[in-house]
């Protein structure tokens, strides 16, 4: 019988029929399989693994009864058992593991028999494929936040769920978002440890870039389902597993080209496997470069390098210790105008320049946070575990820009010297010349920049400019211990606690004096107030600190219980959470812009520590599972979660000052109150599974209240200056419907289709006001230092639509994989309802009062109906290639694998946003209907026709 | 990280790895040769050495024009000549003030302004030396933070075929690239680099020290210093830039003359970066800047580079008070004889020719009726020259300083007869002496011709203090009895000579 099954399961062509076969034939094959024991009267599902072409036992892979929550993994000897809660009748095991390919096994379970398979094989090759494809993009663009969106396809890619991996693979560059949510609604964990920045409460995916071979281990759930690691957000969890016990045995050498983000990736792996002295190691190093991406001077210039070590101490107790260490630095691009884009293409980048024949970068985001872990895994029984963590980054990451106090903006889209800003003066022959020049040159003159500092060394004048980088410098400190039991067959017990420290410190610091040897004074220059009024007129030379300086401390102590319960019919769960956080700003220079008085009396509102700032957030969260039939089922999730804000969404001008969102200019307001950020969701899935179409639905709806937005600006009208904008009280309401579908409609052609249609608005009128220590908000009457902003009036969002990615987005297309291990597939993919980012200050009164708080007094509310209609983007269509091989020479695997995107270079915006420089009625009018605006929209555009093509070597 | 950096880091962690994998060996071999390879940019900036090579290749092609000819060199003062001759040509109102050059000329100067503090936008001026400049001209331009590039004392060619010469709406003369209206309009940025050159000279400019009244639309563009000054008491408090004004803001600054100050503009932009400064009125001293026009072109205003341009570093001037002079010499004529010649008090009243003299009379003006005066016309004299001296007695003027001199000076039918104010210090006493001694001719208001012959003007106070020894003033009255009518009459009250 085992010799007989070792024949039919190696014959591969018997394998890749397995789902055409007409279903009675397979249930007759494995019927006849089968034994009939008649031990006990339990029924069980039982069997094992091998490889296909070694014959070599597999363990660790994930064995599903589709349609049930029920999974295992194989053990060390390749085996697995099912044997409670068996569902009868026709059902259909998954057998997966990353690098293999998946199988699904129909069987028939009949009450109180055992169904045993032994010696199912899986084939390496093809799939491994498919998360290269993950790759390139998780290296990509993916919290680049020079474009103004995130993405969470990093958490989706190696999802099973074909609406899901669409979502990664093909909706990604349209900076798509799951159910038009934030990344910061997801939650990414490395071990249990959760790396999400405190910061802004998304992944920093660089983190750990150019290490894909060791992130590929991860655990996923979806939406509010359960996860064992973390209470999670309403977008899911990602734990990525960093064992080095889990990595299969082996070597890897992978080279990459591409034209999107980098132009070469070269990374090399190993994994010992378990060794001698229960011991097993892990290395990767990477390496991507590239003088210029997609976009113009867009270099790329990362290493990684990783280490894993785990002992395994005896049967109950393993500790890990985990080391990641990715640097990444990368030009950054930048949004524009129309205008811009029409004179010099979508590649265009106004932050370069050349200097020695070189494409210089002003703008580069370096990241350099390394990660070290250690974890203890101790299984207390064969139904508990407990897995307790400690983590700990620290590093920079550092954001450079030009600062010019002594010269001109040296932007070369600098809006006076673009033809517009002729235009508007009717000087038609200064708009020729102003087209010519940008178009011929348009980039940062590197050399008048460096002459003027010279220039200015000869007079001994502070230098015109200097190169200088917003650092942000954190240390963080994670300790957690989850908890796991079996209660018994039926119910899960999971449970965890976590503690998280920040200390963080923001600064800028001068990298290139580029040719000064002056350096600069340490004031505004707007308006020639002290940075820092301790050490005032302080001269800053390369290496030193400017223009801000303060701390940041954060401590979160956290705490989820959660019970999962699984029978026939049904499966559900309940679970909640608890979250205390608190904030506090320290800060390390009197900023004079922030020094006011009154009555003679001084108030600083920058110096030293601010107030502490403390939040309660709480989770609760159900679901069930209604299983109909393995092939039909039901699923619904309900979950209430307020959360702390991000400190992004906190602190309204952390740079000078220590107000946050309802401490105005040092006052608190009354009215204003910074509190939890309210997130109710629920979905309902119709889950559809045959043996040729796997299919989902699902609906969904998710509101967001006590938002805060904090973003900085320049803005004129009937006030000037450069202002922070605050929304408090933001309420947003986000729902829609998804579908994925997939049918194996032959063995070798599978047809894919997935589809989101939502729609994401605001639902409600924030609270908007705008701090400013501009002069025009400075009243000095008196010997007094008053700053007039802060004045709170009502931004009509409600019903704008939220901009960040497409709301509707579809794919279809079909994937063709031959048994000779070759493979292609085709996607179209079509995109509607992409809006601009509204302007909330243009929403508010401020947009039709003149400076007197009276009306303009040749206001029209038809006209402004018009001038304040949201920008809705073309809808376009974008087709994307894949293909790949893969060859077996000797015990080696050679792999080959390449995609195209945007095949028919298709120009298409991905987002953008509206200006707020002329914000009210009659600025923002007179610029409308100039014949090219002034100050028009920024925009995003995606890429054009772009490659990604990789070789590896595994052996 | 740089890729030696990275370098290193793979062989240390090859290192640490030797001991277990071996053959990972070919791997780091492989990543290592790939690395070096790929350096990507540093993100170290070297400055180039050689900057602006294009520009010193325009400078070049300039000098060598100059060399062979091909190119004509120009003052500044002769092109601003070119412009006053075309502006002195057309009349009205309603034409261009500007005019194109189409000579190829090429004129040099050296920057005397600096836009660093945001003083100046999208102008400077070149005066044709870096010290005791002749004429000076603005450069208008769209560029901000020029002095960045054009920095003060910059030696800068310019050259002007088919640029325009014309005035702003300072109506200042200036140069520039294109029209504007009916002005002069700037450079635009694809002309500065095709018309502006600069050496690699930069020479410290030495302001040229002037007195507030002697400042006048000739020193327009050049870095003038003016000594003595200081800002008046009441703008105590008072910043450099006044919060109501939407542009410019004009400050009064003062010089002590005599009893009364003279004043002189100071005019700050609302963007200059020391526009909040309180102005230094505790102290006086020099002030430097720019001499140009308030906007509209109404006033000569004096405009700052920098605030460490204002070197008050010296006391507050005082004024003088009358009330601390003692009179070193007094007549009001009071005491002589009414219609008769002038005597007594040590006068020397002489004809040097003709026969009339200096007479008393009494003066029936209503600005000074009743009052005894001393009087001398030619009328009916019946000589055809008359020339009449009056002539103080001795004044020492080493008993006291700061002496002052004035008097009160009236006419009747002011015909065509001169008054002289003269003084001597090596006069004998002697009226032959007189036509022989030395005159010299004092400043001081003399009533004019035009005066109505009611009124009487007062000469101002006349600086005396720069005289030592012993010496005399006179009034000098040339006239006749002649077809000319030089006869009118002039006559002299109140006349006081004080020192301190």
């Amino acid at each position: 019988m085992q010799a007989l099954n070792h024949i039919l399961f190696n014959v591969k062509r018997l394998l890749t029929l397995k789902l055409v076969m007409k279903k009675s034939l397979i249930v007759l094959l494995f019927g006849v399989f089968s034994s009939f024991t008649i031990v006990a009267q339990n029924t069980i599902i039982k069997g094992s693994v091998k490889d296909a072409i070694s014959f070599q036992t597999i363990s660790n892979v994930t064995i599903t009864i589709e349609g049930t929550e029920q999974t295992t993994l194989t053990d060390i000897l390749g085996e697995f058992v099912f044997s409670s809660n068996v569902p009868l009748g026709e059902q259909v095991l998954r057998i997966s593991k990353i690098g293999y390919e998946t199988k699904r096994y129909p069987i028939v379970v009949n009450e109180g028999q055992t169904v045993n398979i032994t010696d199912m094989t899986l084939d390496r090759g093809i799939t491994e494929n498919q998360d290269l494809f993950t790759i390139s993009l998780s290296d990509d663009e993916l919290n680049d936040d020079t474009s103004g969106a995130d993405n969470i396809s990093g958490l989706l890619s190696s999802s099973l769920d074909v609406f899901q991996r669409t979502a990664a693979f093909e909706f990604s560059s349209s900076f798509f978002r799951l159910r038009g949510l934030d990344s910061d609604n997801s939650s990414v964990l490395i071990n249990g440890i959760e790396m999400n920045k405190l910061y802004n409460g998304r992944p920093q995916w660089s983190n750990w870039g150019g290490l894909n071979d060791m992130m590929r281990n991860q655990v996923l759930t979806s939406g509010l389902t359960p996860s064992e690691y973390t209470f999670g957000g309403v977008l899911g969890t990602s734990n990525i597993i960093t064992r080095a016990s889990k990595y299969r045995k082996g070597s890897r050498i992978t080279y990459s080209s591409s034209n999107r983000s980098y132009t070469n990736r070269a990374l090399a792996s190993y994994a010992s496997g378990l060794v001698e002295g229960g011991w097993s190691y892990a290395f990767m190093m990477g390496r991507r470069w590239g003088n210029e991406g997609y976009q113009d001077a867009t270099l790329y210039d990362s290493n990684s390098f990783f280490a894993s070590v785990e002992k395994k101490i005896n049967d109950k107790h393993s500790i890990n210790f985990t080391s990641i260490y990715a640097q990444n630095r990368r030009g950054k691009s930048s949004a524009n105008t129309q205008e811009v884009y029409d004179l010099k293409g979508i590649k265009y980048n106004e932050f370069w320049g050349n200097l020695d024949g070189e494409k210089r970068n002003s703008r580069i985001k370096e990241v350099e946070e390394p990660i070290i872990m250690l974890n203890h895994y101790w299984d207390i029984s064969s139904k508990t575990s407990l897995n307790t963590n400690i983590g700990y980054q620290f590093g920079k990451i550092g954001n450079s820009r030009l600062d010019y106090p002594g010269g001109r903006n040296p932007s070369p889209s600098y809006y006076q010297d673009l033809p517009s800003n002729f235009l508007e003066d009717g000087d038609l022959e200064g708009a020729y010349e102003a087209e010519q020049q940008f178009i011929n040159d348009g980039q940062i003159n590197w050399e008048r920049i460096i002459d003027a500092n010279l220039t200015n060394n000869l007079s001994g004048a502070n230098a015109a400019y200097v190169l200088y980088e917003d650092r942000n410098d954190d240390k963080q400190l994670t300790l957690n211990t989850i908890f796991n039991t079996e209660i018994n067959e039926n119910v899960i017990l999971n449970g965890g606690i976590n503690y998280k420290k920040l200390d963080s410190e923001n600064f800028a610091e001068i990298i290139d004096l580029l040719g000064s040897t002056t350096g600069v004074l340490n004031i505004d220059y707007f308006n020639q107030n002290q940075f820092d009024l301790n050490n005032p007129n302080q001269v800053a030379l390369e290496g030193d600190k400017f223009r801000y300086n303060y701390n940041l401390y954060v401590n979160e102590l956290s705490g989820f219980a959660q019970a999962q319960f699984k029978y026939n019919k049904i499966d559900f769960y309940l679970s909640g959470s608890i979250k205390k956080t608190d904030y506090q700003r320290e800060g390390l220079y009197k900023n004079e812009n922030q020094v006011f008085s009154e009555g003679g009396v001084e108030l600083d509102n920058s110096f030293g520590k601010g107030d502490k700032l403390e939040f309660t957030g709480v989770g609760a969260k159900a679901g069930l599972t209604y299983k109909f039939t393995g092939k039909h089922l039901l699923n619904i999730n309900g979950g209430y979660i307020t959360k702390a804000p991000s400190i992004r969404n906190t602190y309204t001008n952390s740079r000078e000052s220590q107000d946050y969102v309802g401490k105005i200019n040092g006052v608190n307001n009354p009215n204003i109150d910074i509190t939890e950020e309210k997130i109710t969701s629920v979905d309902a899935s119709y889950i559809f599974r045959s043996s040729i179409v796997k299919a989902k639905l699902t609906g969904f709806y998710t509101t967001i209240e006590d938002a805060n937005e904090i973003s900085f600006f320049f803005t004129q009208g009937s006030t000037t200056g450069f202002i922070q904008e605050v929304l408090s009280g933001v309420d947003k309401k986000h729902f829609g419907g998804e579908l994925g579908i997939e049918a194996q409609v032959t063995p070798t052609i599978k047809l894919k289709g997935a589809a989101s249609v939502g729609q994401y608005t605001y639902d409600n009128n924030p609270d908007l006001y705008v701090t400013s220590t501009s002069e025009d908000f400075i009243n000095t009457q008196g010997g007094d230092i008053i700053n007039t902003s802060g004045v709170v009036s009502t931004s009509n969002l409600k019903n704008y639509k939220i901009a960040g990615g497409p709301q509707t987005a579809y794919s279809v297309g079909f994937e063709y994989r031959d048994p000779d291990y070759w493979w292609f597939g085709a996607t179209a993919n079509f995109f509607d309802n992409t809006y601009v980012d509204v302007s909330p200050l243009s929403r508010s009164n401020e947009f039709y009062t003149d400076a007197d708080g009276l009306p303009y007094n040749d206001y029209d509310p038809v006209v402004a109906r018009g001038l304040l209609k949201q920008e809705k983007f073309d809808n376009y269509m974008v087709i994307n290639l894949v293909g790949g091989k893969s060859w077996k020479i000797g015990d080696k695997y050679i792999g080959f694998f390449a995609s195209v995107g945007n095949l028919l270079d298709k120009q298409y915006k991905t987002g953008g946003y509206e200006q707020g420089r002329r914000a009210d009625y009659r600025a923002l009018r007179d610029d409308v209907s100039l014949t090219k605006r002034v100050f028009g929209p920024k925009y995003w555009y995606g890429r054009g026709t772009n490659y990604f093509v990789n070789v590896y070597l595994r052996f | 990280m740089k890729c030696e950096t990275f370098m290193n880091s793979i062989i240390t962690n090859k290192n640490v790895m030797n001991k277990t994998i071996k053959f990972l060996k070919i791997i780091m071999v492989l990543i290592a040769s790939v690395a070096i390879t790929s350096c990507v940019q540093d993100d170290d900036y070297t400055v180039p050495n050689s900057l602006g090579e294009e520009e010193n290749e325009g400078l070049q092609t300039i000098l060598t024009g100059l060399d062979n000819n091909t190119l004509i060199p120009i003052s500044i003062g002769e092109l601003k000549d070119i412009y006053t001759t075309y502006e002195n040509a057309q009349t009205g109102f309603d034409y261009d003030k500007f005019l194109q050059i189409t000579s190829n000329i090429v004129v040099k100067g050296y920057v005397s302004s600096s836009d660093e503090t945001g003083n100046f936008y999208k102008e400077f001026y070149i005066q044709d030396s870096p010290e005791n400049p002749t004429a000076a001209i603005g450069v208008i331009l769209n560029q901000a933070d020029s002095y960045n590039q054009f920095n003060k004392g910059r030696e800068v060619y310019i050259r002007l075929m088919d640029m325009y010469i014309g005035q702003t709406s300072s109506d200042i003369i200036a140069i520039g690239g294109k029209p504007n209206d009916d002005e002069v309009g700037q450079f635009t940025g694809n002309q500065i680099p095709q018309q502006l050159f600069r050496s690699n000279v930069t020479e410290a400019i030495t302001a040229l020290e002037l007195n507030m009244t002697d400042i006048n639309s000739s020193h327009i563009g050049m870095f003038v210093k003016i000594n003595n000054t200081e800002f008046p008491t009441n703008l105590q408090g008072q910043p450099y830039g006044d919060s109501s004004e939407d542009f410019d803001t004009q400050r009064t600054v003062q010089a002590c003359e005599g009893f009364e100050y003279s004043n002189f503009i100071l005019e700050t932009s609302s963007f200059a970066n020391f526009y909040n400064v309180p102005l230094p009125t505790q102290n006086g001293g020099s002030i430097s800047g720019i001499i140009t026009q308030s906007f509209g072109g109404d006033d000569l205003v004096m405009a700052l580079n920098s605030l460490n341009d204002v070197q008050f570093t010296n006391e507050r001037c005082s004024l003088l008070n009358i009330e601390d002079f003692t009179n070193i010499f007094e007549e009001d004529f009071e005491g002589m004889t009414n219609n008769s010649a002038v005597s007594g008090n040590g006068w020397t009243n002489y004809a040097e020719e003709g026969g009339f003299t200096w007479r008393v009379t009494t003066s029936s003006d209503n600005q000074n009726s009743g009052s005894k005066i001393a009087s001398m016309g030619a009328f009916n004299s019946n000589d055809n020259v008359n020339i009449a001296w009056l002539i103080t007695p001795a004044i020492n003027f080493d008993t006291l300083s700061n002496e002052l001199l004035s008097f009160r000076s009236s006419n009747s039918f002011s015909d065509n007869s001169e008054l002289e104010l003269l003084i001597s210090t090596d006069w004998d006493g002697t009226e032959a002496g007189v036509t022989t001694a030395n005159w010299s001719s004092l400043p001081g208001n003399i009533v004019g011709d035009n005066e109505f012959y009611q009124n009487w003007v007062s000469s101002g106070s006349i600086d005396l203090s720069g005289y030592s020894g012993m010496g005399y003033v006179a009034f000098k009255y040339i006239g006749g009895d002649n077809s000319n009518n030089e006869d009118g009459t002039y006559e002299i009250d109140n006349f006081t000579v004080l020192g301190l």
